[in-house]
Parts: C-alpha cells; sequence; structure tokens
C-alpha cells in the first residue's frame, strides 16, 4: 500500500502534466494525436487519482484531508471531476488546457508537500470533520472552476473589447457561456462554503471552543466568503457585470491560495484552536 | 463491376492514371469569357453527351461553376490521347469562344497532375477564397449529373470519390475552411464569441444600402432570431425588404429603441453625424444592465461615436477591425494549406494504387476461369463412377477446393497495387511470372486456337 501510495505521488503530476500538454496541443495547434489522447489520458489520470485518494482514506483509517497536501489532493481531484463532466456534457474541450493545468498545478503541490506519517488525531475520525472539509474543499474546486472561467472570460474580453484577436479568439467558448459557467461555479462555491462555515460554527461550539473565530485560517475563510458574497450579491443587484465578476473571482483564488498554504504553514497545523 | 477497356500489359507499369483536364478559371480568363464557357444542367449533359460520342472518350466529367469550367475525360487510349484532347477542347470551349485558343486561357493537366488538380479543387485550394466550402457541393452535384448521363465510368468514378473524401478531410481535419472571410460573417463569427448562439441574437441594421444588405444576408443564413431595419429613406427599405423578406422596417427615429433590445446592431449609413453617440448607447445599457452588446460601425465617415468603444460590455467594431479579423483567418487557412496537400497526397496515392490494382482484375479473373474450367472438366470425367446423390457433395468439394486454393494467391494479385509507387515495375513482373506460371497466355491462344 505504501510503495502503491509512494509511485501514485510521483505519477500523479506526472500524468496531469501530461494530459495538460496534451490538452495543450488541442488548444493552440488542434493536433490530431492530441485530439484523440487527450480525453482518455485525462480519465485515465483521474481513475489513478480515484485509487490514491481511497488507498489514502483505507491506509490512514480517515478521511484524507488530513494534511494541506490531502486537501490539495482533493481539490485537483474535484476540479477534474468537474471539468470531466463538463466536457462529457457539453462536448466542449476548449478550457481543458487551462483547467487542468490548475489541476496539475493543485496535484504538485499536494505532492510536494506529502508528509510520510499525517497525524492522527480525534477530529480526523468526527462526522462534523468529514462533512465540514468536504464541503470547504468542495467550494474551493468550484472556486477554482469559477476562477479559471474568469480568467478566459477576460482574455476573451479583451481580445473583443480591443480588436486584437489574440490566441485565445475562437478557440473558446462564447462570452455568454464562459460568464454563465463562472456564475455557476461561483454559486456552488459560494453556497459549500457557506455549509463549511455554519457546520463548523456548529462544531466548534460543540467542541466548547469560545475563541475559534480568532483563528487566522478561519477569519481569511471569512474574508474569502465576504468577497464571493459581494461579488454575486452586486452581480444580482446588476451593479457588476462579467468583468468585474471575473476579477472577483481571480481575487478570490488568490485569497484560497493564501488560506490554504500560507495561513497553514505560517500559523497553525489545522485550526489553532484545535 | 465493370473495367475500362486497358491493353495488356506491354511491360510499362501504369503507375498514373490516365487522365485529361482542359479548364479555364478565375486566373486564366475574366468574367466576361467565363461565363460564356459556363454550363448549366442541361447544357453539361448535351456536352457530356457529345464527348461520349467521340470514339476517343471513354470517360468525361465536367465542372462549372461561376469560378471556373473544367473538363476532365478518360481518353480510351491511355497512350494517345490527342483524339481526345481536340474532342474535349472543341466542344467544351472552342464551339463557343474562339478566344479560349488564346496562350494562357487554358489550362492543361494530365494524368497525375489532373487527378491532383481536381483533389486540390474540391479541397479549396484553387478557390478565390481560400477554403471555401461550397465547392464541394457544387462537385458532388456534377458527378451526379454525369452519373445520370453515364459519362462517369469506373476510373472518374473513384477519382470524384477521392476528391469528396480529400475535400471533406481536408475541411474536418485542418482549418482550410475555419474563419470568416467576408464581412457579413465576420459580424456572424463575432457575435458567435459574444452570444451563446445566433439563434438568440436579434439585429438592428440601421441603414439599407449595399453593404446592410450583403451583411444581412449571413445572419439570416446563420439563424438570427430577429431582422430590423431603420432607414431614413423608405424607398431603399422597402427594397431591403423585397430582397430580405424577414426584416422588419423601423423608422429611423425608433433605432434607438431598438438599440436596447437588440444584441446586434449594424450601421452603415452615409450620414455625415454619428447616428449613435456614446450617450445614446450608454442610455441603452442602462435597460439592459448584464447583457452585452456588439456594435458595428460600417460607416465612412463614422456612424458610431469611436468615444462609445469605452463603454462597458459594449463590443464596437469598425471596418478596420473586420478587414483585420479577415486577414487573420485568410492568414490561418493559408497556414493550413501544406497539411491539406498532405491529404490530397494521401488520397492520390490510394487513387494512383487503385488504378494499378486494375491491370491485376484481369489477371485473376483469368486464373478462376481457367481454374474453373479444369474442375469442371475433371468432375465431368470421374462424375459418372459416384453414386447420383453424391454429386452434389462433389460439386460443393470441388468448388470448395478452388476457391481456397486460390484465395491467398487472387488476394495477394489484387493486394499488390498498395504497395509503393517504386515496387510497380517490380509487381508487373510479378504479374508475367504468373500468367507463365498459370499458362494464362498459352491458355488464351489455346482458346482462341480451338
Amino acid at each position: 500500500m505504501t510503495t502503491f501510495l509512494d509511485v501514485a505521488n510521483i505519477l500523479l503530476p506526472l500524468l496531469y502534466l501530461g494530459t495538460a500538454i496534451s490538452y495543450g496541443f488541442v488548444f493552440f495547434a488542434s493536433h490530431p494525436t492530441a485530439n484523440r489522447t487527450a480525453t482518455p489520458a485525462l480519465r485515465g489520470s483521474l481513475l489513478l487519482h480515484l485509487a490514491y485518494l481511497a488507498a489514502l482514506a483505507i491506509h490512514h483509517q480517515q478521511f484524507p484531508a488530513a494534511t494541506v497536501s490531502q486537501a490539495l489532493s482533493i481539490v485537483a481531484f474535484a476540479v477534474a471531476v468537474v471539468y470531466a463532466y463538463v466536457e462529457w456534457h457539453g462536448r466542449e474541450r476548449s478550457t481543458g488546457f487551462w483547467m487542468v493545468a490548475l489541476v496539475f498545478f493543485f496535484q504538485l503541490l499536494s505532492s510536494l508537500l506529502t508528509r510520510p506519517n499525517p497525524p492522527d488525531r480525534a477530529i480526523f475520525h468526527d462526522k462534523f470533520f468529514a462533512v465540514h472539509v468536504s464541503l470547504a474543499l468542495l467550494g474551493y474546486a468550484a472556486f477554482v472552476l469559477a476562477s479559471a472561467y474568469g480568467f478566459l472570460f477576460l482574455q476573451l474580453y479583451r481580445d473583443l473589447k480591443g480588436g486584437r484577436f489574440s490566441t485565445f479568439y475562437g478557440k473558446l467558448p462564447p462570452l455568454e457561456v464562459l460568464e454563465r459557467m463562472m456564475i455557476g461555479a461561483l454559486s456552488v462555491g459560494f453556497a459549500t462554503l457557506t455549509g463549511a462555515v455554519i457546520v463548523g460554527a456548529v462544531w466548534a461550539q460543540r467542541l466548547d471552543q469560545a475563541n475559534w473565530f480568532r483563528d487566522p485560517k478561519i477569519l481569511i475563510t471569512l474574508a474569502t466568503w465576504f468577497l464571493y458574497a459581494l461579488a454575486l450579491t452586486l452581480r444580482r443587484l446588476r451593479h457588476w457585470k462579467g468583468r468585474q465578476t471575473a476579477i472577483a473571482s481571480l481575487a478570490g483564488l488568490c485569497a484560497i491560495l493564501f488560506s490554504l498554504m500560507a495561513v497553514n504553514f505560517f500559523f497553525t497545523d489545522f485550526h489553532g484552536f484545535l | 463491376m465493370a473495367l475500362p477497356e486497358m491493353p495488356e500489359p506491354s511491360g510499362r507499369p501504369r503507375q498514373e492514371p490516365s487522365l485529361l483536364l482542359i479548364g479555364t478559371d478565375f486566373r486564366c480568363s475574366p468574367l466576361e469569357l467565363r461565363e460564356k464557357v459556363a454550363y448549366g444542367g442541361h447544357e453539361g449533359e448535351d456536352l457530356l453527351v457529345h464527348l461520349l460520342a467521340r470514339p476517343g472518350i471513354a470517360e468525361a466529367f465536367l465542372l462549372s461553376t461561376c469560378n471556373r469550367t473544367e473538363i476532365y475525360v478518360q481518353p480510351r487510349d491511355p497512350g494517345n490521347d490527342d483524339e481526345a484532347y481536340r474532342a474535349a477542347l472543341e466542344l467544351t470551349f472552342l464551339r463557343r469562344v474562339q478566344e479560349m485558343e488564346k496562350p494562357g486561357r487554358l489550362y492543361v493537366k494530365r494524368n497525375d497532375e489532373a487527378a491532383r488538380h481536381l483533389l486540390g479543387v474540391a479541397s479549396g485550394l484553387e478557390s478565390m477564397v481560400l477554403g471555401e466550402p461550397e465547392i464541394l457541393g457544387q462537385i458532388k452535384q456534377q458527378s451526379a449529373l454525369a452519373e445520370t448521363v453515364g459519362a462517369s465510368g469506373p476510373v472518374i468514378r473513384r477519382l470524384l470519390r477521392s476528391a469528396g473524401s480529400a475535400g471533406a478531410r481536408s475541411r474536418q481535419e485542418t482549418a482550410i475552411s475555419s474563419g470568416a472571410v467576408s464581412l457579413g460573417y465576420a459580424i456572424v463569427e463575432l457575435a458567435r464569441n459574444i452570444f451563446s448562439g445566433m439563434e438568440n441574437c436579434r439585429v438592428l441594421l440601421i441603414g439599407a444600402g449595399e453593404i446592410a444588405r450583403s451583411v444581412a444576408r449571413p445572419l439570416v443564413e446563420r439563424g438570427a432570431r430577429e431582422l430590423k431595419v431603420a432607414n431614413r429613406g423608405a424607398e431603399r427599405a422597402r427594397q431591403f425588404q423585397e430582397e430580405i423578406p424577414q426584416a422588419q422596417l423601423l423608422s429611423f427615429d425608433a433605432r434607438l429603441a431598438a438599440v436596447r433590445e437588440a444584441e446586434v446592431v449594424v450601421a452603415s449609413t452615409g450620414a455625415e453625424e454619428p447616428v449613435l453617440t456614446r450617450k445614446q448607447l450608454k442610455e441603452a445599457m442602462k435597460a439592459r444592465p448584464t447583457s452585452p452588446l456588439l456594435v458595428v460601425d460600417l460607416g465612412v465617415p463614422r456612424n458610431v461615436e469611436p468615444a462609445a468603444g469605452k463603454i462597458e460590455n459594449l463590443f464596437l467594431h469598425t471596418i478596420d477591425s473586420l478587414e483585420h479579423l479577415i486577414q487573420r483567418n485568410l492568414k490561418k487557412r493559408k497556414e493550413e494549406v501544406p497539411r491539406v496537400q498532405e491529404i490530397i497526397e494521401e488520397e492520390l496515392t490510394q487513387f494512383r494504387a487503385w488504378y494499378r490494382n486494375l491491370e491485376a482484375e484481369p489477371v485473376v479473373a483469368q486464373i478462376q476461369k481457367q481454374a474453373e474450367r479444369i474442375r469442371q472438366q475433371e468432375v465431368a470425367a470421374v462424375l459418372s463412377r459416384f453414386p447420383a446423390e453424391t454429386h452434389g457433395d462433389l460439386e460443393r468439394l470441388t468448388r470448395s477446393l478452388v476457391r481456397k486454393i486460390l484465395h491467398h494467391p487472387s488476394a495477394h494479385l489484387r493486394g499488390q497495387g498498395g504497395q509503393s509507387e517504386g515496387a510497380a515495375r517490380h509487381d508487373l513482373s510479378r504479374l508475367h511470372l504468373v500468367r507463365e506460371l498459370f499458362h494464362l497466355d498459352e491458355d488464351r491462344e489455346d482458346k482462341d486456337e480451338s
């Protein structure tokens, strides 16, 4: 089991890198071989990833989100699954390169940060923990997707506004579709992050932690939540158009990365009060 | 399948298909000449019938479009196409316009070059607008005509299949036909990059002149949901509606209200002052806070205040930006030419291989015929020694034996055309060897003597 985990830990970023390169050839060159291989490569990588996460859970006898590395891997997996679904459902592969590149980035970070023996603490076996972390990671994955669509929206918007027609022009779904996907992903992310915050708050109360809201990670998460809430509200009130929402989704991604990485490195191991 | 009359192998391998092409196109002849040698449906039929009546022509195919008239013939005698050439030239071109005789008006291509040319035409490489897709449909239409008249035999039919395949593959596997290369389609392309589908687009045209008409057609053709036209002059607007009945006419003053509901606005008036100002468009955008608006200004001087381009969610394009887009698309199409040429060569190789297989077919047929004759003779010699109820089994057994023994050599002979061209001479010597081994020539001589 350990050997499989070690091999998969090295293999996964490499596979996602290869898949991203294939999608890159699809996007930039419409290469016939890449057109045939990109989707099977993604599906193969996803299968290995699923096996890896399952093996992690079985090996450590806990939900595989006990460390930053495991959380990042789950985010990568969730983004890849959602993209694979979007591709299958919409027969639309033009965003594949950008999505799989993000998946590769998250999985690479995960593999680099892997620790041989993740901590085994009582909370990791708590049902609240599994629900709270699952919702938070699902939300993060949705926000990652929203930011990718936001990035592509901004590129196409710039091309269409300036009449420059760069590499992006003609290869992406229309602006309206990109905007709809971005808003959809933001809404799902916001709903699940809200769920994660509520479950977390109830859980903290149950654990009798009075100072839980002073935890830097929670503060950053709440700030991120407010940013998304503001973006979606302004959008709903029709003050913000696609461009502003796309910029907000990119800012949100930066906050998420900060929350996931920097706070974990510099402030706490998990939550400071636990 | 009926085979064309081919000479017996004479020691020279038939590496190239025997074809002759005489044609003229937009590069060689001006429109005044091209229209004189253009053939409508019935005229084309007549021409093909007349050509086939000539003894030197075995098969023929006519391709006549607004940009080209080409006649492809398969001469009966592959070694001498003089008669076919004279007949095709006279009947197709000179009978109509003597001036076509002048140097440079016509091009003549033979064999491989002729086949390659047709494949290039089908792929859009020879079109006035590189990669234009209509030509493939025109070839299909005119091949149906040749089929109806009985002008296309196995060689032309197979060539047309290769042309169809090359054309379809070029469009599927390369970007030779991608991207708009006209003003109207450039607007459609821009709209498709903004909105989720043309069927969701309501179009407002301000101005009803020639430019408006030329851009309206592609928009309607691509399924625009609604087409409104606001024009100062009622007469021109009415003419517009006669030409494009889907259009709804508006008064010029109603244009501002129509902008609020439209997704695409195209202005092409001759007005000296802008017909849409920044202020007016900003007001219109307030009524549609999240929906984008594509505004195309084709007027010179400008019909839309340039400052309107800064309004959020409004995409203002001028004739310059559309021209830039068209040039970009044309450049991309040109970059695809080598890939299309590769496809053409692949299809041509297959066509040549098929053509060379025609050489093996008579040999295979002779072997099978000879084997069947021997079988019948041998069965007849021993049949009386067997009980009557076993005669059927004996027939089946011997037929099966002969079929199985000849299966591999026949398949091998038929398959040899798929090899490289360099192997063609070697193949031919093998065919001779097969003839000797099976005594095919002696067999024929014996038969002739008897």
